[in-house]
């Protein structure tokens, strides 16, 4: 058994007190480390962003998303032990900046989990809408995809760069700017559809007319074809008029009962 | 005295492009750069090919998943009428293992590529009728052959051409021939008498559905039922197409404009 008094005298006992610290918290971080990876797994996370640019990246690595983001917590505790212990062994030559530094670390290791779940979510994103518009054979429509997926990484950035006290007004500005120009055209893009879109839902939940009756819409008559969420075909002579629904509502119809 | 490999050069001589079916990627970069135009036809463009063709179902008969080929690509233009072509295709499994020397020609046209692509209702529509008939077909309904009748797109005209047996189980529902749901429902329903009615987008519009087509000049082979007759009657006076499961041989038949234009056995697919 060795006592306090056993030791040699010419080492202070804080730095005894520090050591421990330090080594206790490299098993915490370990033992945080194992558990967030399998909390990670269980949740699904290494199935929700398969196939992202990122994960590709990691693996390529030989490492994954998951244990990226476990050693991640390994690490910020291990830098926390180690600034608690070299507080305890009271080296005191550059303790200011310690302080600062401390002070600092949680928000810098909160950017940084922000950016990297930017990072993810930007690759998701962007992964998510190219998927939705496969169908749809444009060249331009390769561009919206990466539009997403940077306005996902723009916006974490900022996020990390207001926690870390970073001037962001500027960025914030154009930020402001962008939604805007983005709300301005959607608003303009939508206007007709909108309005078409909440009548077609009205007329699919309440069937005023149904596929195969003969009807008059805005002067066109003839058989109903196709009733869809924004538009009702309406076909007479091998003419098919493709009616917006909000005419119909505007307009009313006719069934045309002989 | 020649080998075997001049046999098969004799094959490929002077052709004047090459299909392949369904080949794997590294395949088709080996195949890029002949001196033929290389036409692919498979279900999907996973090899992002130029001139592509959509298989939208495995024939598992060669000479139909050929013929479907050369029909697409002759349709497309990517082949003209009289040219010789090779057709490269698997037999068994996924590898392609045979190439085959074929004339295309316009006059023996099955009308199977027309039907998918040139019907009034989406060719994923048809596609989506023609499992689930084919499903029906090889299950039936508590291991009895059920048959079913199918008309698909032209669903307004169809309506007026024809008139309900019973209450539309389908009123007021929005249930798209693709949802899976239907593959059971459908099971149920093919218990009903009369026809389904399917719209261009594939909205089931109605069952119990008794056609009233006029039956004139209608040319079914002999020894079909009412039920094929009715099939292929509606299709001469409206533009939709019609795919029949037959209750009593069990195969599968599709007709447009009055003609039986596909048969197939369902224990095939």
């Amino acid at each position: 058994m060795i006592g306090w008094e056993s030791l040699p005298a010419d080492v202070p006992s804080r730095l005894w007190m520090a050591a421990a610290v330090l080594i206790g918290g490299v098993v915490l971080g370990y033992l945080v480390g194992a558990i967030n990876k399998r909390l990670l797994r269980s949740a699904g996370v290494p199935e929700v962003i398969e196939g992202t640019g990122f994960e590709r990246t990691a693996r390529n690595f030989g490492t994954s998303t998951v244990s990226i983001l476990g050693w991640f917590s390994v690490v910020f505790i291990v830098v926390v032990a180690f600034f608690a212990a070299m507080d305890i062994a009271k080296v005191s030559y550059a303790a200011p900046l310690w302080m600062l530094l401390v002070g600092f670390l949680p928000q810098l290791f909160v950017a940084m989990a922000v950016i990297f779940v930017g990072m993810v979510l930007g690759d998701k994103a962007e992964l998510a809408t190219s998927e939705r518009l496969r169908g749809v054979k444009l060249p331009e429509s390769g561009l919206i995809p990466k539009v997403v997926k940077w306005s996902v990484l723009y916006i974490a950035a900022l996020v990390a760069l207001g926690q870390v006290g970073l001037a962001t007004e500027a960025l914030l500005l154009l930020l402001a700017a962008y939604a805007a120009a983005l709300i301005v055209f959607l608003a303009l893009a939508l206007r007709q559809l909108l309005p078409a879109g909440a009548a077609g839902i009205y007329l699919l939940l309440n069937q005023p007319y149904s596929i195969g009756d003969r009807v008059e819409i805005n002067g066109k008559s003839g058989i109903v074809q196709e009733v869809s969420v924004f538009t009702t075909a309406i076909e007479a002579e091998g003419r098919e008029h493709v009616v917006p629904n909000h005419v119909v509502l505007q307009d009313g119809i006719t069934r045309v009962r002989d | 005295m020649g080998t075997v490999r001049d046999l098969a050069a004799d094959i490929a001589t002077d052709v004047e492009s090459l299909l392949l079916f369904s080949p794997s990627g590294a395949y088709y970069d080996g195949c890029t750069d002949l001196d033929v135009p290389v036409i692919v036809v498979a279900k999907e463009n996973s090899v992002g090919a130029d001139t592509f063709v959509e298989l939208p179902l495995e024939f598992n008969d060669v000479r139909e998943r050929v013929q479907f080929g050369i029909e697409g690509a002759l349709e497309k233009g990517a082949i003209a009428d009289g040219d010789t072509v090779a057709a490269a295709y698997s037999l068994e499994g996924e590898e392609i293992e045979t190439i085959s020397r074929v004339r295309a020609s316009e006059e023996d046209h099955s009308g199977v590529y027309d039907m998918f692509v040139n019907s009034r209702a989406d060719p994923s529509v048809v596609r989506d009728v023609l499992d689930i008939a084919v499903e029906l077909g090889k299950k039936g309904q508590k291991g009895k052959n059920v048959g079913a009748l199918f008309v698909v797109g032209d669903a307004g005209k169809v309506m007026n051409k024809s008139r309900a047996l019973s209450y539309n189980p389908f009123e007021k529902s929005h249930v798209h021939v693709g949802d899976p749901i239907v593959r059971v429902m459908l099971k149920e329903f093919s218990r009903l008498d009369g026809a389904f009615v399917i719209s261009d987008a594939g909205k089931i519009v109605s069952a119990y559905r008794y056609l009233e087509p006029s039956a004139e000049g209608v040319d079914i082979p002999k020894g079909l039922g009412t039920r094929h007759m009715a099939a292929g009657a509606i299709t001469r006076d409206t533009n939709a197409i019609t795919i029949v499961l037959s209750e009593s041989d069990g195969l599968v038949r599709a007709f447009k404009g009055g003609e039986l234009i596909l048969e197939l056995d369902p224990e095939d697919y």
